[in-house]
């Protein structure tokens, strides 16, 4: 087959050329100065993008590239001369009539074209060039070929790129005034209930267990933790009482109206319960709460998931989210855009957007949409993680065929939380039996998906798949698969931009064909900052979260709370992942740790 | 005068393609015009990718890359050098898929 793209040693996911342009050799120079202008104008005409965005050089689209000197179409690398466009092999070390036409003729010829890589190739120095020109040219035919079928196909990304209103951080203490007020209104709080506890850090209180309800406590000690979230309440932006009182004036009305249903009209707001909660929590009590009222309010809010059996913490995850938004969405007519996050709190924090690209096979065009995520739930396949030997494409498919080859299948190496994210961004063929309308072709084609992602949010949920659930065989089961997950991660690679980048290849091209990522305005490294993990079988097993406070690690089991020292969060088997953005971790609370 | 006297002589290279198709060159050009080498290429990618076999490859243009310094090395040495372990070590699977696609395209070309 084909040869391999090689390509500068410099690339990896994200950024392709770091920065500095490769300097174009003599000849490059020579050809560029000669040609003036728009030296590769007269290719653009001949640049063709096949389907899924690759270019090529062909004189008309049904062209079968020759060499000219010696006939052969099927050789690897087939090069066209810049200046004359005849067509040559190189297949070294055998023989190579490119390099052979570069040095016969007149000097001028010896800057070539791969012709089925659109690629640049000096026939003298026998290597890859490089030039802005000509890489424009080649990303313009590749953007306009893939949006062809009109703009309007294209999907609107959401407004929330309207520049964020910053606001000069100033560092404030009360005045007089303000300081007689808190005096006034408020007690300050006692430092623990016995000697124990001094050295444990504000906030560390344990959950009492209600029944089964540790998928709800563990999820709740990683939000309690999570700092947005913990400073949106500790910050009294939603004060408890001040909604109680807003809704009962709501509420009064219907009450009289409907007699019979005054228990749905007592106030049930997720919110509220939160705030309690967060005050509770951080008051420097340290028995355990007991987050009953939370669980009375949930228990309305998702009344199919009311009962005192085990629940998936996951789905009380996503619930309570979706809990928190809906109570407010009730209240406030506030106008917001999917993934803004502007309307509640909870997805002020966790909200991001999803970027799918279909692209069709037949054609090349592509359908790009957009979609709000809370979390990323993430797939645990053996064949993820950083393992230098080859698997086999059987396992690759482990997943849908026979559950118990994915158990047997060789262990090719760790699988990591990266694996995982790569494995979610790849690029992944749809089946025949799921072909997609493309509008170009205007029938069903085969196509390929990738995701992307375009906005992070300020905190990254990852779940892991562990609890398969097959309708078809009616049966469920636990991946106890383990999965190495880092401290510190840096989501780069895993941006939109970072994505379309490396599908285009090794093109040097500021890449503004989309608009900027909205997460360019943070960063996008982050830090770990919880750990949901599950032991046990699959209906009887138990939750336990492992919290990171000023780079020390507390293990979260129900009412109990224990620090412990970080290698056992590292071989425990995570569920779910919660990363904070790491400009939000306030450096004050990261103390030197000797480990 | 005219014209054709002064029509200057049929070049040679002309004559060498002229010469009847190989049974390869037919196939190559079959495979080429309906598309389907495009989408074996395509597929052989995808495969290659999945299995590592890409990454591994990658892995050993930076090894050497970084042996022979960033600027001595050429696009040429690197195809040189990988190219004996690349071929030995696509998976017999992939084979087996391409060969199956390749036969099965055959048939339907009624070559």
């Amino acid at each position: 087959m084909s040869s391999a793209t090689a390509s500068l040693p410099t690339s990896s996911k994200n950024n392709h050329y770091n920065g500095q342009l490769p300097q174009p050799c003599p000849h490059l120079s020579d050809f560029k100065s000669r040609h003036g202008h728009k030296p590769f104008r007269a290719l653009q005409e001949c640049l063709r993008v096949k389907p899924l965005g690759r270019a090529a050089i062909r004189r008309d689209p049904g062209e079968v590239p020759r060499c000219s000197s010696c006939g052969e179409s099927s050789r690897p690398r087939l090069y066209a001369c810049v200046t004359c466009a005849a067509v040559f092999c190189h297949s070294p070390p055998e023989s190579s009539h490119a390099a052979a036409h570069a040095e016969s003729i007149l000097p001028g010829h010896e800057i070539a074209i791969d012709v089925d890589r659109a690629e640049l190739f000096c026939c003298t120095c026998r290597d890859q060039v490089y030039d802005r020109d000509f890489d424009a040219a080649v990303v313009l035919a590749q953007t306009a070929a893939s949006t062809l079928g009109g703009s309007t196909m294209r999907a609107a990304p959401p407004e929330n790129l309207r520049k964020r209103r910053r606001v000069d951080y100033r560092p404030w203490t009360p005045d007089p005034r303000e300081r007689i007020l808190m005096g006034k209104y408020s007690s300050p709080l006692q430092k623990g209930d016995g000697d124990l506890s001094a050295g444990l850090p504000w906030g560390l209180r344990g959950l009492n267990n209600l029944g089964n309800t540790c998928f709800m406590n563990s999820v709740l000690q990683a939000l309690l933790h999570t700092p947005p979230l913990r400073n949106y309440f500790l910050s009294d932006r939603h004060n408890r009482y001040v909604c109680q009182q807003k809704n009962n004036a709501n509420n009064v009305p219907r009450k009289k109206a409907t007699g019979i249903d005054s228990s749905k009209n007592l106030r049930l707001c997720l919110a509220c319960d939160m705030d309690a909660m967060f005050s509770a929590v951080f008051s420097g009590g340290r028995t355990p709460f007991s987050p009953a009222k939370f669980l009375h309010s949930w228990w309305q809010h998702a009344a199919n998931l009311a009962s005192y059996e085990q629940q998936d913490a996951h789905e009380f995850f996503i619930s309570m989210l979706d809990g928190i938004h809906e109570k407010v969405e009730k209240d406030q007519s506030r106008p917001h855009s999917q993934g803004s996050g502007d309307c509640c709190i909870a997805h002020r924090v966790f909200s991001g957007i999803l970027r799918s690209d279909v692209t069709c096979t037949a054609c090349g065009f592509t359908s790009t949409t957009y979609d709000p995520c809370v979390d990323i739930s993430l797939d645990l396949e053996p064949s993820q993680g950083g393992s230098a030997k080859m698997v086999s494409t059987k396992s690759h498919h482990a997943c849908n065929s026979e559950p118990d080859s994915m158990i047997s299948s060789q262990n090719c190496g760790i699988s990591t939380l990266n694996g995982c994210l790569d494995h979610f961004t790849r690029p992944e063929r749809l089946g025949s039996d799921q072909k997609f309308f493309c509008q170009q072709c205007q029938v069903r084609q085969e196509s390929l998906k990738q995701m992307s992602i375009r906005k992070l949010p300020l905190v990254s949920c990852f779940h892991i798949k562990r609890f398969e659930h097959s309708s078809t065989r009616n049966m469920s089961r636990k991946v106890d698969r383990y999965l190495q997950f880092p401290f510190s991660l840096d989501m780069a690679p895993y941006l939109s931009s970072s994505i379309l980048r490396s599908r285009f290849g090794n093109r040097i091209f500021a890449f503004d064909g989309d608009e900027p990522d909205a997460s360019n305005e943070l960063s996008s490294e982050f830090e770990l900052l919880a750990v949901v993990t599950h032991t046990g079988k699959l209906d009887a097993g138990h939750y336990v979260t492992y919290l990171r406070l000023s780079n020390q690690w507390y293990k979260c089991d129900d009412a109990w709370i224990t620090q412990v020292n970080e290698n056992i969060v590292r071989a425990a088997q995570g569920y779910m992942m919660f990363y904070v953005q790491k400009v939000l971790n306030y450096k004050a609370s990261e103390k030197p740790v000797a480990s | 005068m005219r014209p054709s006297i002064n029509r200057p002589p049929t070049p040679e290279a002309e004559e060498d393609q002229e010469k009847e198709p190989t049974l390869q060159e037919i196939i190559n050009i079959k495979l080429i015009e309906s598309g389907e080498k495009e989408r074996l290429k395509e597929l052989l990618r995808e495969r290659l990718t999945e299995c590592g076999w890409r990454d591994e490859m990658k892995a050993l243009c930076r090894a050497f890359t970084r042996k022979k310094g960033r600027n001595n090395v050429t696009v040429d040495d690197l195809v040189h050098v990988i190219t004996p372990k690349g071929r030995a070590s696509v998976p017999d699977s992939v084979k087996a898929e391409l060969l199956q696609r390749i036969r099965t395209f055959l048939v339907s070309a009624a070559l």
